[in-house]
């Protein structure tokens, strides 16, 4: 970062007043160094204090910059609201999102490297990365405050920006350990009554839940060209696939597909596939290839197998052969029913991206049995609590709503040549 | 229509658009300024007309992979670029729009993406369009301003007034950093309701955040006016290669392989 060029300040010591950029970066350093001395000393990172002593410490916080206003005047003060503050903080709190955003998360190694000791590799529950957040939020405060003396119309945007960023940060933050995130793996007729957390911790819900009915929709199948050295698939770079759908020809290559039968649900008998009802069907079309100049060279069936039924190419020549495509969920979903008790129970349907709040808890789809594929009869679905959601909400749209006058207003100071 | 069409549209856009820029400094009222208008028209329908093609073709929105979010990339950065040219008489700029947008449209030409109508479940949503477009829309105006950053710092070098640089920068970062807020927000909502928490540090959300940061760096450092524009000027070329690690460089960091953003096979 640069210094700033004025000369009285050239000529000003450290730490005589008004500080500048030199005190904000100073004390930054000072700041992260006592972070990364405390992350090596105590180890482990931070641990975020659950309620009721996150809102204490909101509250002390609060009450702390009510109370200092009336200091508003003091050097110190002043300077925690200045520019210098602003940009010192933003840049140090940048640099600590800079080492997550490289760093990979997450220790791996059995004997902990000097990255892992120093908390790098669990940069978000880090000493150091909690000191440049505290620095983040301490100039923000300030900054709000001394704003709210001078407080006026055309400071709305002003203030619904930095408030709302202040709520969502501290919200989001200490509000953290009051979130429940387990995840249930349900059996289709089976009731449920224990979920996991990400330590495999067990917990007792206190009622039931039995999967009704898991439900996969696909997207049509589709066919390539395969190699046979090495089984990859050979596609033309903005080429495509072709779309199996019977009775249609379609072009591949210099090669024309017609798609004679197409079975969704199929069981290989000897060297042929038929529709079968038993579980486990794959997906199998039978195909015709010609090709312009020596007319008809292959036919045969193509399947995509499935854990029941195996796979089949269709061999061209002796470099390609047709191969079809594994199945790609369209939407998945399932039907689950809840008991409160032994003799009341509420049905529910939940989707990807379509949770249900029930029982107190959001219920989300997160995936099936990709082994078993379309015949999964098992659902992992999440279940999530956040008391603090809401009020991270009332900051997110406070944002939302300070940017929308950003964009409306600009920096607001254009100056027209002729004007 | 596929990919496989693309060479066509991308050689019309190219040819109209370099045309228009030969006619670029023509006087107003003159026969070349008409046919320049024509030809920025043309070659802009050009691409537009593949893009909704494509749309039509995908049976879903042309959001999902990196040669599309390129290909709108250049629909807007040229439109900003026709725009401001005739609201501002800016020449210079709509030279630099163009190039930048012929640029990402050319990268699809070398690396087109195969045709692939699949849309994964967590992208079925009704968020998926405006997250995307937002975003899009504030890449374009975020790359501007960085341009002028750069053309600014050329000007600063050569001792050159860059007073009128600097509030075109300042406005133009203001607009893109709203879209970006607007991203993130919308990005944050959609998780909610997909993924179960509106932040969960994925390499894609840590990097926007951090190009949400490098402007904010910027819009405070020009809150004092009388500092330095250079360091202004360099903040604000920087941020730009943040938005492109973001964008592009997230595919090839070690960080970032288990992110849910990676959607391009």
């Amino acid at each position: 970062m640069s210094q700033n060029k004025p000369e009285k300040r050239k000529k000003s010591k450290l730490w005589q007043f008004p500080w500048g950029y030199r005190e904000s970066f100073v004390i930054a350093f000072f700041l992260l160094l006592t972070g990364f001395l405390i992350e090596l000393l105590l180890g482990g990172g931070v641990r975020m204090p659950a309620w009721p002593v996150n809102i204490a410490i909101i509250l002390i916080f609060i009450i702390y910059f009510v109370l200092i206003h009336r200091m508003i005047k003091h050097p110190i003060v002043k300077w925690l609201s200045s520019t210098q503050a602003a940009i010192a903080a933003i840049t140090t709190f940048t640099v600590m999102v800079l080492l997550l955003g490289f760093i990979p998360q997450g220790a791996t190694s059995q004997e902990p490297r000097l990255i892992d000791s120093l908390g790098l590799t669990n940069v978000t529950s880090s000493w150091p990365y909690l000191m440049s957040a505290l620095y983040l939020l301490i100039v923000l405060g300030f900054t709000i405050v001394r704003r709210f003396r001078s407080f006026s119309i055309k400071n709305i945007a002003f203030l619904l920006n930095h408030i709302g960023l202040w709520i969502v940060v501290v919200a989001a933050s200490l509000g953290s350990a009051d979130m429940w995130k387990l995840s249930m793996q349900l059996e289709v007729n089976h009731p449920v009554m224990t979920a996991f957390d990400s330590h495999r911790n067990t917990y007792n819900m206190g009622f039931g839940m039995m999967l009704l009915d898991f439900d996969i929709e696909e997207y049509p199948p589709e066919v390539g060209l395969m190699r046979n050295a090495d089984y990859t698939l050979k596609l033309e770079k903005g080429g495509k696939l072709a779309t199996v759908e019977e009775g249609t020809t379609e072009i591949l290559d210099k090669y024309s597909l017609s798609f004679e039968r197409y079975l969704p649900y199929a069981q290989k008998y000897g060297d042929i596939y038929d529709t079968t009802s038993h579980r486990g069907g794959a997906r199998a079309a039978y195909i015709v290839v010609t090709d312009e100049s020596s007319g008809i060279i292959a036919e045969g069936w193509v399947a995509d197998g499935s854990y029941a039924v195996p796979a089949s190419y269709l061999m061209i020549n002796d470099e390609l052969s047709l191969a079809m495509t594994q199945l790609r969920p369209k939407k998945y979903s399932s039907d689950i029913r809840i008991y409160h008790s032994m003799e009341e129970y509420e049905d529910f349907h939940i989707e990807v991206n379509k949770p249900v709040s029930i029982g107190g808890w959001m219920v989300y789809q997160v995936g099936y049995d990709e082994q078993m594929g379309r015949w999964s009869e098992t659902s992992v679905i999440e279940l999530v609590r956040d008391p603090w959601l809401p009020v991270v909400y009332v900051g997110i749209f406070m944002i939302l709503f300070g940017s929308l006058y950003l964009l409306w207003m600009g920096k607001g100071r254009i100056k027209t040549k002729k004007a | 229509m596929t990919w496989l069409d693309y060479p066509t549209y991308l050689l019309l856009t190219s040819v109209f658009w370099l045309l228009a820029l030969v006619l670029l400094l023509t006087p107003k009222k003159s026969v070349f300024h008409t046919l320049k208008a024509v030809f920025l028209f043309v070659g802009w329908a050009a691409i537009i007309t593949f893009t909704i093609s494509l749309w039509i073709s995908l049976e879903r929105p042309p959001f999902r992979t990196l040669a599309e979010t390129r290909l709108w990339y250049g629909v807007f950065i040229s439109s900003i670029g026709i725009v401001l040219y005739y609201r501002w008489n800016q020449p210079l700029m709509l030279a630099y729009t163009l190039f930048m947008a012929l640029l990402f449209l050319f990268l699809n030409y070398l690396n087109p993406d195969t045709f692939d109508k699949t849309l994964m479940p967590a992208l079925q949503s009704p968020w998926f369009i405006p997250h995307v477009v937002v975003y899009i829309v504030g890449y374009a105006f975020l790359g501007f301003s960085s341009l002028i950053g750069v053309y600014g710092l050329y000007l600063y070098y050569k001792e050159k007034n860059i007073e009128r640089i600097m509030l075109m920068a300042d406005n133009i970062v203001y607009i893109g950093f709203a879209f970006l807020t607007f991203g993130l927000l919308f990005g944050a909502l959609w998780a909610k309701e997909a993924w179960g928490h509106y932040w969960t540090w994925d390499p894609k959300e840590t990097w926007a955040f951090l190009t949400w940061l490098a402007y904010l760096l910027y819009i405070h450092f020009r809150l004092k006016k009388k500092q330095s524009p250079k360091t202004a000027l360099w903040i604000v070329s920087l941020a730009f290669v943040v938005l492109l690690i973001c964008w592009f460089g997230i595919n090839y960091l070690p960080s970032a392989q288990s992110s849910v953003h990676v959607y391009s096979s």
